[in-house]
């Protein structure tokens, strides 16, 4: 590229010239509606903004200044009339190398921005003054503005969006749909038609059983339900799948289905995350929370009031205070390391943005330093909903324990918290006194001198302290307290390491009230403008919501926004909800985004669809079950995954976005595991409860995890059986110990908001699904059942597909079955196997910190004192271990994984 | 007989099922796959082809090792104090300006500082660029951790190692691009260091975990035996080919036959890769292996010579616990010895080998440490707390500007005050070295346009030659 050396032509300014009221060209209109708002999004920041740091020493703040060029491009930048030379175009198409314009591919130019710059060049370079832009703006802008609270700029004020990103503001529109139609039916065959596609026929009944049977309570359908739907279903299709779906719905079973998806969204875990990664002993109340409201059917707006405000509706009701454990979902932490400011601060724009995700369908995050890129969402919004949490303080309250609330496995946890502490203590006090044997007053140099102890030591007993004090807090577990908070003034603290109680004085006694206004550049230490409690402008303005008035001071800040989200003319609400239920049932959201409906989200693919199951929602009083009831009765939730023109469908639904067939999917990780379970038998059916500790890779489960001042304890499975086989929501979510199976099937991380489950394979799904013990020994508990119910092999063969299949063995199948079992037979005949040791003392190894060397040292395991374990190969003979290994391949197969 | 090959057949038209363990094992032609995931190919002429990080986890001081500071020694045992709104416990209660327990020299051509403790590294500083402007803005490990490693002091984001593998695609299709060598205790925050984030999965940091199996479930469980598992995933394969027969256009379910397939390979590919019996007995000597203090690190760092051999793109070997608050002479000393003799082979090793000139090696902590510290439990063993503002990292080999110290702290080490850069602005340099425009190295992610150094950054051109 060429550097600046011939003087550059001046060319008369002539078009800024024009008054107003002449006629307005082709080319002015483009520079006043497209290109100078263009300049001023992707140009300016570095090329006019800050005229003392011009990037390469190239204003575009007016024409002259364009034409005059910078460091790298002269009189070729602009060409007036000539786009395809001018550098001002070329560099927006990306394809002049090192030169790309704007520099981050993240700000790229559509090509039809970029077709703005060469159109407008072709036509001259027009550039009308200030004033005339203004007016061509009035009268020609396409577009639409948008009224919110107030923008940081102008310019952002008065922008204009495209109208068909603005959908998810605007008030629900319902479509009439004839008499007799199923309205999903409707809608969905609809644009089947337009796009000359039929669709497929109803999915096979044995298909059909575990797409139900998974998709409302995530779990496999038993035999006995598989023989009676095919029956039904035989007699009338549709009403076999609602009744049947109905069935579901009526075991405690779908709430923790429909829990688990919830709890995605959430970022449910039970424990705080980062260095400490405290456990939070009370969350699980409000994962069984959420069980009870699926499962009571809770009217959506309750659901919402509780969780966002439970507390200022009504505190005597433990289960208003055990909801708002919601707000505090999200990883958090504030160690003596911490500046307690900024760490209030953090909690703060989470639960804004959690809120905002997940009643919303907004990333607020995305408007905390600047006014939303995309969308009509201004700073000034973001930190009116931060106002409305504000007040809001964390607390353990007392919340005594509700009739239906699962206590049975309260005393084996407090034994095993009591043993494990007196198993520390003891060690502790065993240390103590030999190190205050050893203890000399330091010598030498002050504050360098020798102690006379051993650092590990030192360390070892930094780590019993430390551990003591994290598994008294796990004695909460089971006291009647909820994890939850209260309204009043903000209380610096040092640090949080233990229950946090009510301030004894009152909730506005000590501390004080946060002043509530803009932060400049997210930044807790730049205050701005003040800012009252609010919400999401442009739905009320465009949605036409009634204004409410938010408290200030001292009142119910977030009851009232509770009321704004449930709302009957709130746009979002409804639609977000429905949204997310379709997408529970059909693997994809009509809006593709669930978490997102801002112009950067997926437009809806049946944006009357998802209008009429709102609309049809809030008239239905807000029922999920209903809901869930009118989609599985439509055919488009029967028909098969497969379909008999898939070449057609391939072509004319690229986007898979049509329906022609049901969406195939995998099952989730949780459901992998508790379908073995299920199978096998050993699935201990329990609702709720305090955390299961399942049986874990031992390699992970003993593998030394640091947190601050030490190593946290050793990874104990529970001793008994029907503890450790509950389901997997159950098991005990430990932010910086992730399971990993469950991991490796792409369980979500706890630590950001999962609006939908991703699929993706690796070898080490199959390493863990065809190797891991866990598996192994859900293989041998299955085979043992099987041979326990005493069929012949082959009844035996036809049994276990029905399983783990939901279906009879085709005869080829059963051939390849029976040899497998006949030659591993002859293969385990004779072998002996030994039973797996379980040690309650293990001895580890850490870094001492106060030595950098290796410091050993020995953990008391209580659970393995009463450890029962499951069957394992040394417990059965010869036949049923080649079983087993039969059902290890049928655990492994494709069609165990993934669902028609 | 060559094991099933007839059952699983490879179609790999989706993107979405990419193969193996990280960026993928096996005998599929995986790196066509992984190009056309990530964009596969550079931004720029590129001065490394891959990297070599060394993690010394826990924040290792700058004032002790390559940022000496005699004012220090002047004010040692004065007092100190914070006040305001930025308290917190390491700027409250009883604190003392403390001098370094080491003594410094100026090594090499170059006369780069460096503590006497470093006896072998001081023979290579004029390979290595230090840089003193760096800061993070987190002074508890795992957010520092989370920042350093993936740019997102929250994690949850894809680490840097994600990233370049993601770019550039794997050299070896036989193994992952992207392995890390933790120690056996993970460092705070866990496996989310070296997270593929929002990345497909196949970009995800691989452990090879120094106790154990390598590999988790790399083997079949006790009691079963080679021949049983090849037996059972046979029956796999048959009825698997059975399913797949009556769903013509999925194929999906053909990568995850495959992946089956992979991962029975895997068993004997990579024990082969972390067996270190080849190597000469010099060779073992220099790295340390086989000495008490040294053979951990020098094990890594031989293994990440190894791997980079292979075509590994990133590895990530984890040393420490450097998180000094007491003791520092003793700590720091001991620490500083386990690494230096691996870490001056290593380098040493790979310039015999003609591969320094294209491979970059990184060393650097979460953080740096404070000039001064408090009376910590009662104790008066000094040591340093978690500084953010400070720190000293270095860079050795692919186009770097070697010889060189970059940056300065201020006398007492508190904080940057030359050339200083957000750590992203690291980030986006290392990026460039590979031949990677962080701008450009994006991924659509929640609605944007994601990358690595969250909202862009600038390259530090005084590190590179």
């Amino acid at each position: 590229m060429k550097k600046l050396v011939l003087p550059f032509l001046i060319l008369p300014a002539c078009f800024t010239a024009l008054v107003c009221g002449e006629e307005v060209s082709e080319g002015e209109k483009l520079f006043a509606l497209h290109v100078k708002p263009l300049f001023a999004e992707k140009c300016n920041a570095c090329h006019g903004d800050e005229p003392e740091k011009l990037k390469g020493d190239f204003d575009m703040r007016t024409r002259e200044s364009i034409l005059k060029g910078g460091d790298y491009f002269a009189e070729d930048v602009l060409v007036p009339g000539e786009g395809e030379k001018s550098f001002l175009y070329l560099t927006t198409t990306r394809k002049e190398e090192d030169y790309e314009m704007p520099p981050k591919e993240a700000d790229q130019l559509s090509e039809e921005q970029q077709w703005w710059i060469r159109d407008w060049i072709n036509l001259g370079a027009p550039w009308p003054d200030d004033e005339r832009v203004a007016l061509i703006q009035k009268k020609y802008a396409e577009g639409e503005q948008v009224a919110t609270s107030k923008a940081l700029s102008d310019d952002w004020q008065n922008r204009r969006y495209e109208s068909g990103k603005l959908w998810a503001y605007r008030p629900v529109k319902t479509t009439k749909v004839p008499e007799g139609e199923h309205p999903v039916d409707w809608f969905i065959n609809r644009k089947l038609s337009e796009a000359g596609l039929d669709a497929a026929p109803d999915a096979e009944p044995h298909e059909l059983v575990r797409r139900i049977s998974f998709g409302i309570t995530g779990l496999p359908p038993s035999p006995e339900q598989v023989s009676q739907f095919k029956k039904e279903f035989m007699t009338d299709a549709a009403s076999a799948v609602v009744d049947f779906a109905k069935r579901l719905m009526d075991t405690p079973h779908y709430g923790e289905h429909f829990a688990r998806h919830w709890l995605d969204v959430v970022r449910y875990a039970d424990s705080a995350g980062f260095a400490n990664d405290y456990t939070r002993p009370n969350a699980w109340r409000y994962r069984d929370y959420v069980i009870r409201a699926f499962n009571s059917d809770k009217p959506f707006p309750e659901f919402v009031r509780e969780q966002i405000a439970g507390d200022e509706m009504d505190s005597k009701d433990p289960e208003n205070l055990i909801a708002t454990g919601f707000l505090r979902m999200g990883p958090w932490e504030h160690t003596g390391m911490s500046v307690f400011k900024e760490t209030r601060q953090m909690w703060l724009d989470d639960v804004t943005d959690s809120v905002g995700q997940t009643f919303l369908a907004h990333a607020m995050q995305c408007a905390k330093c600047h006014d939303h890129k995309f969308d009509p969402v201004p700073t000034r919004d973001y930190y009116r909903m931060m106002a409305v949490f504000s007040t809001t303080q964390f607390a353990e309250r007392h919340a005594p324990f509700l009739p239906g609330e699962q206590k049975a496995a309260f005393a084996e946890s407090e034994s095993w918290v009591n043993a494990k502490l007196n198993g520390y203590q003891e060690q502790q006090a065993a240390l103590e006194k030999r190190m205050n044997s050893q203890r000399k007053k330091e010598t030498g140099e002050a504050k360098v001198g020798d102690n006379g102890l051993d650092p590990g030591d030192e360390a070892s007993l930094a780590r019993m302290k430390k551990n003591i004090s994290r598994h008294k807090w796990e004695l909460d577990r089971t006291r009647p307290i909820a994890y939850s908070v209260y309204t009043g003034n903000t209380i610096p603290k040092k640090n949080v390491g233990g229950r946090t109680l009510l301030p004894k004085k009152g909730p506005w006694q000590e501390g004080a009230m946060e002043q509530d206004t803009i932060l400049t550049g997210g930044s807790v230490y730049s205050p701005a403008d003040p800012v009252h409690p609010g919400a999401l402008s442009a739905a009320e303005s465009l949605g036409g919501m009634a204004k409410r008035a938010f408290p200030t001071g001292k009142g119910k800040r977030r009851l009232a926004l509770a009321e704004w989200i449930v709302d009957e003319k709130n746009p979002l609400t409804s639609r977000v909800i429905v949204n997310r239920v379709w997408s529970w049932h059909f693997g994809r959201g009509l809006a593709g985004n669930p978490n997102n409906f801002g112009g950067t989200g997926a437009i809806p693919t049946h944006p009357e669809l998802l209008d009429y199951l709102a609309d049809w929602f809030v008239r239905n009083g807000w029922s999920i079950r209903k809901l869930n009831e009118l989609i599985v009765g439509s055919e488009v939730y029967r028909r098969s995954s497969r379909h008999p023109d898939a070449s057609l469908v391939r072509e004319r639904d690229a986007e898979e976005s049509l329906y022609a067939t049901f969406p195939p999917r995998r099952l989730v990780a949780e459901e992998l595991r508790d379908a073995m379970l299920a199978v096998s038998g050993e699935l201990n059916r329990q609702v709720g409860g305090i955390p299961s500790r399942p049986d874990m890779n031992p390699e992970v489960a003993v593998q030394p995890r640091q947190i601050m001042g030490g190593t946290a304890s050793v990874y104990e499975p529970n001793s008994n059986p029907e503890s450790r086989n509950r389901r997997s929501l159950y098991a005990e979510k430990i932010r910086g110990l992730r399971d990993p199976f469950l991991e490796a099937f792409n369980q979500p991380g706890p630590d950001n908001s999962c609006e939908l489950r991703e699929t993706s394979t690796v070898a080490p799904q199959a390493l863990t699904l065809f190797n891991s013990v866990e598996v192994l020994e859900r293989a041998i508990a299955l085979a043992d059942r099987l041979k326990k119910e005493n069929r012949n092999q082959e009844a035996t063969v036809e049994r276990v597909f029905l399983l783990v299949l939901g279906r009879e063995p085709s005869a080829k199948e059963k051939t390849l079955c029976l040899d497998h079992w006949n030659n591993g037979i002859a293969d385990e005949e004779g072998i002996a196997y030994e039973k797996a040791e379980l040690p309650t003392r293990l001895t580890r190894t850490v870094m001492a910190e106060k030595t950098g060397e290796p410091y050993d040292f020995i953990e008391y395991m209580p659970t393995f004192e009463t450890y029962k374990p499951d069957k394992q190969l040394a417990d059965v003979d010869a036949s049923t271990r080649a079983l087993a290994h039969l059902c290890v391949a049928l655990f492994n197969s494709n069609e165990f994984a993934y669902l028609d | 007989m060559k094991h099933g090959d007839k059952h699983f057949t490879v179609s790999p038209n989706r993107r979405d099922f990419l193969y193996g363990l990280g960026a993928g094992v096996g005998s599929v032609a995986l790196t066509s796959l992984l190009q056309g995931a990530g964009s596969g190919k550079v931004h720029h002429a590129a001065k490394a082809k891959r990297c070599i990080f060394l993690m010394m986890e826990g924040g290792p001081s700058h004032i002790d090792t390559f940022d000496p500071k005699p004012e220090l020694t002047k004010m040692h045992l004065r007092k100190f104090s914070r006040k305001g709104e930025m308290e917190s416990a390491m700027s409250s209660g009883e604190r003392y300006f403390v001098k370094s327990p080491f003594d410094f020299i100026k090594a090499g051509k170059s006369g780069a500082d460096i503590a006497t403790e470093w006896v072998h590294l001081k023979e290579r500083v004029d390979d290595i660029c230090f840089y003193r402007g760096a800061q993070v803005e987190s002074v508890n490990h795992p957010t520092a951790c989370f920042q350093l490693n993936t740019g997102n002091r929250f994690g949850g984001d894809p680490a840097v190692g994600a990233w370049v593998t993601y770019g550039l695609g794997s050299m070896n299709e036989n193994l992952p691009g992207f392995v890390v060598l933790p120690r056996t205790s993970y460092p705070q925050g866990g496996a989310g260091n070296w997270s593929n984030g929002f990345l497909p999965a196949d970009f995800q940091g691989t452990p090879l975990r120094p106790t154990g199996s390598p590999i988790l479930d790399l083997n079949p469980p006790k009691g079963v035996t080679a021949n049983r598992q090849r037996k059972n995933l046979d029956l796999l394969g048959e009825l698997n080919q059975m399913h797949r027969a009556q769903r013509p256009d999925r194929d999906d379910l053909d990568a995850r036959m495959s992946s089956y397939e992979l991962a029975y390979r895997m068993q004997t590919e990579v024990p082969g890769v972390i067996d270190l019996d080849g190597e000469k007995e010099s060779t073992l000597e220099e790295y340390g292996i086989g000495n008490t203090k040294t053979d951990a690190f020098g094990r890594k760092c031989l293994l990440a010579r190894r791997l980079i051999e292979k075509g590994v793109r990133f590895v990530q070997a984890y040393a420490g616990n450097w998180d000094s608050h007491d003791y520092i002479a003793r700590a720091h000393g001991s620490l500083i010895q386990s690494v230096d003799k691996p870490i001056a082979a290593l380098l040493k090793d790979l310039k015999e080998r003609g591969l320094l000139e294209d491979t970059l090696v990184v060393w650097c902590g979460e953080f740096g440490r404070t000039p001064d510290n408090g009376i910590r439990g009662g104790g008066q063993s000094y040591g340093r707390d978690h500084n953010a503002k400070a720190m000293t990292m270095w860079f050795a080999g692919g186009g770097v500007n070697a010889g060189h110290t970059i940056g300065a702290t201020d006398e007492i080490g508190a904080e940057a005050v030359e050339c200083v850069h957000h750590i992203r602005d690291v980030h986006v340099t290392l990026l460039h070295l590979l031949g990677l425009d962080d701008n450009r190295l994006t991924y659509y992610h929640a609605g944007r346009h994601k990358q690595l150094s969250q909202f862009g950054g600038t390259v530090i051109e005084d590190l590179i030659a």
